[in-house]
């Protein structure tokens, strides 16, 4: 008895240690977005003396972070949208339909998830300023050049997280819609998207997630006008003189939707990562 | 894992039918299960890989020719037997 | 009633996006990586340049470097990573109090963006104002300063990525480590087993396919890794990985040079194909010998 609580002891303190280890990078971000550029230089401690909240409303009432915020919101929630849309077809395609090579398509799929980006970068800048140009238009530095080419990695995971699902749902419930009248759409609005609902949901939060992280395809494929949120931090770091408080406060800003996503999604968050492979 | 040991054992005492199962499997040299398409993919693997090694070691002495010459009897060989 | 023609066509905006955005891209460094291609010099154009750009590439030290640093980074991080992620969930499935909230702060790290994790670990390292260096010298009488240093500059991305990705490991093998049966477990203790022995010969053989399919994806993901480690050193000495070197060879402000860039890209692709077919031809159990 005393050994076991011995040994729930030790187990505790350990994961106090690792939560302290997990934590205090995190917290030490958040002490430098409360100081001034003054304070910062002084001996680092690990408290915060007082509120000093001048970083987060300098780049909150910045109209550039204005804008990089909104890019990225309107990016991350129309990929989430088109992905999870795209996805709830193909997938309901791979599973009700006998198609040849259905299981080499699966296949070339997770290789677009596994190719570096940056071996991308250079053929896709080229594509995206110079193929496909409508007159004076190209799909560089626009909203919809970034959700179309965020499908590249997000279509693939998603669709080897809904296969599960969508290949759980009975055959036989398609069937009895049918014959009860109903169409391709009919049986997709009635029986697959409700029974898939939960599955759907992880699917569209996670590659929200992907989308809202990214950063190499931002950086170059767009210049001003979709710039989202990830470039914004990065182009703090400048040559002369980085504002480290407001690099800070930007980043715990972009912080937020992680903190909300790992409560909500948490027990998705393996299944999603692994593209369904390995399950809780 | 226990499985592949209980294997090994009955190869053991049984080579009959160790003789059986290595008859249902491809004769081949490679040492895992391939279908066409991996043996032209680790055909074009090899030519890929003995061209970027020559142009760094061999070609002052032979021309690159002789390396796509190499890569393509090797290729043909693994296509072929693997 | 289900005619394949239907199939398609739900597969076809799927298939086309892909096309487009993954495909696409490599034929064309596939193309242009045997060209001669230069936007700012005189003529705007492609000349056929042969095997030129890969005679460029396989003596370009800098590229070598770069896959040697990729290497040690991948092999570093991926080991430790394994090790304390198992430990992690070994002890995660006892139950003990505040078990669920240690989980999700745990869990945490996964989902903050890249950049941002390297924004969070530059704050700490940086010198003048990091607790880090300010620890060590203080303490330890250590110097620190990863952009002199490339080995402290190596270490400490090891060190952001075990921090960073650790929890991905810890949550696989607790999903492993919950699926395997008691009764092996058990019937191996009865049998006298000392815990090394029944890790060695019953917990690790059923953790094996989970297992391999963490290293896996870890692999993947180490070896293509850019934002984090750019946001914490600026691509200084230690740290120039193959994603970053790329991304700074091929980036439209830094070079234009688009012929020898696109060779580049390609043979790392080439890298990453074959490594990763390695890899799946391990996972996948396809071994001769083997029974399936």
């Amino acid at each position: 008895m005393r050994q076991r609580a011995m040994r729930t002891g030790t187990t505790v303190g350990f994961w106090v240690f690792m939560t302290l280890l997990t934590l205090i990078p995190i917290w030490w971000m958040f002490v430098v977005s409360m100081r001034s550029r003054v304070e910062l230089f002084s001996r680092p401690n690990l408290a915060i003396s007082r509120l000093y909240m001048e970083n987060y409303s300098n780049v909150l009432t910045d109209s550039t972070f204005q804008r990089y915020m909104t890019n990225s919101v309107v990016v991350s929630s129309c990929n989430a949208a088109l992905v999870m849309a795209l996805a709830l077809l193909a997938t309901y395609a791979l599973s009700r339909y006998k198609l040849v090579g259905r299981d080499n398509i699966f296949f070339w799929l997770i290789t677009n998830r596994m190719a570096p980006p940056a071996a991308f970068l250079l053929p896709l800048f080229i594509m995206f300023t110079r193929s496909f140009r409508i007159g004076d238009w190209t799909l560089f530095d626009t909203q919809l050049g970034l959700i179309l080419l965020y499908c590249v990695f997000n279509l693939p995971f998603a669709i080897w997280l809904l296969k599960g699902v969508v290949d759980g749902i009975p055959i036989e419930l398609d069937d009895a819609a049918m014959i009860d009248g109903a169409g391709l759409g009919g049986v997709l609005r009635h029986v697959v998207i409700p029974l898939a609902a939960p599955g759907l949901a992880v699917t569209g939060i996670l590659s929200w997630v992907f989308a809202w992280n990214e950063y190499l395809f931002a950086a170059n494929l767009t210049s001003v006008e979709a710039r989202t949120i990830t470039t914004g931090l990065a182009e703090f770091v400048t040559v002369t003189g980085t504002n480290w408080g407001e690099l800070a406060a930007m980043s715990m800003i972009t912080l937020i939707p992680s903190a909300i996503i790992v409560i909500v999604a948490q027990r998705y968050i393996v299944m999603g990562l692994t593209f369904g492979a390995v399950k809780e | 894992m226990s499985d592949r040991q209980d294997d090994v054992g009955a190869t053991r005492e049984s080579p009959e039918r160790a003789k059986l199962k290595s008859a249902s499997e491809r004769p081949g040299f490679l040492p895992f299960h391939t279908n066409a398409f991996d043996r032209v993919f680790i055909g074009v693997v090899i030519l890929i890989g003995i061209h970027l090694l020559w142009l760094r070691f061999m070609e002052p002495a032979l021309p690159i020719e002789v390396a796509t010459v190499i890569s393509l009897v090797v290729g043909y060989v693994v296509v072929r037997r693997g | 009633m289900r005619n394949p023609r239907t199939g398609w066509l739900l597969l076809s905006p799927t298939l086309i996006i892909l096309i487009i955005f993954g495909f696409m891209p490599f034929l064309y460094v596939l193309v242009v990586g045997f060209f001669d291609w230069n936007v700012f010099a005189a003529e705007d154009g492609m000349r056929f340049n042969g095997l030129g750009n890969y005679r460029r590439l396989v003596f370009d030290d800098l590229f070598l470097h770069s896959v040697g640093l990729t290497i040690r980074f991948a092999v570093f991080a991926i080991v430790s990573e394994v090790v304390l992620g198992f430990l992690l969930a070994q002890m995660l499935t006892r139950k003990f109090p505040g078990k669920s909230l240690f989980r999700i702060i745990h869990t945490f790290p996964l989902m903050i963006a890249p950049i941002a994790v390297g924004a969070i670990w530059r704050l700490l390292v940086i010198p003048g104002f990091g607790p880090v260096p300010f620890v060590l010298d203080r303490w330890f009488d250590f110097t620190y300063q990863i952009g002199t240093y490339p080995d402290q500059a190596l270490a400490t991305s090891v060190i952001m990525d075990v921090w960073h990705w650790t929890p991905f490991v810890t949550l696989t093998m607790l999903a492993g480590l919950s699926a395997i049966p008691r009764e092996p477990v058990e019937q191996a203790k009865v049998d006298g087993a000392n815990r090394l022995q029944v890790f060695w010969y019953v917990t690790l053989p059923f953790l094996r396919p989970v297992l391999l399919t963490t290293v896996f994806i870890r692999i993947m993901d180490a070896i293509r890794t850019v934002d984090e480690v750019w946001m914490l050193a600026g691509g200084g000495p230690g740290t120039r990985f193959t994603g970053i070197y790329i991304w700074r060879v091929t980036s439209p402000g830094a070079s234009a040079d688009w012929g020898y860039g696109s060779s580049i890209s390609l043979i790392t692709l080439y890298l990453t194909i074959v490594l990763c077919w390695l890899l799946f031809i391990a996972i996948s159990g396809r071994r001769k010998g083997e029974v399936e």
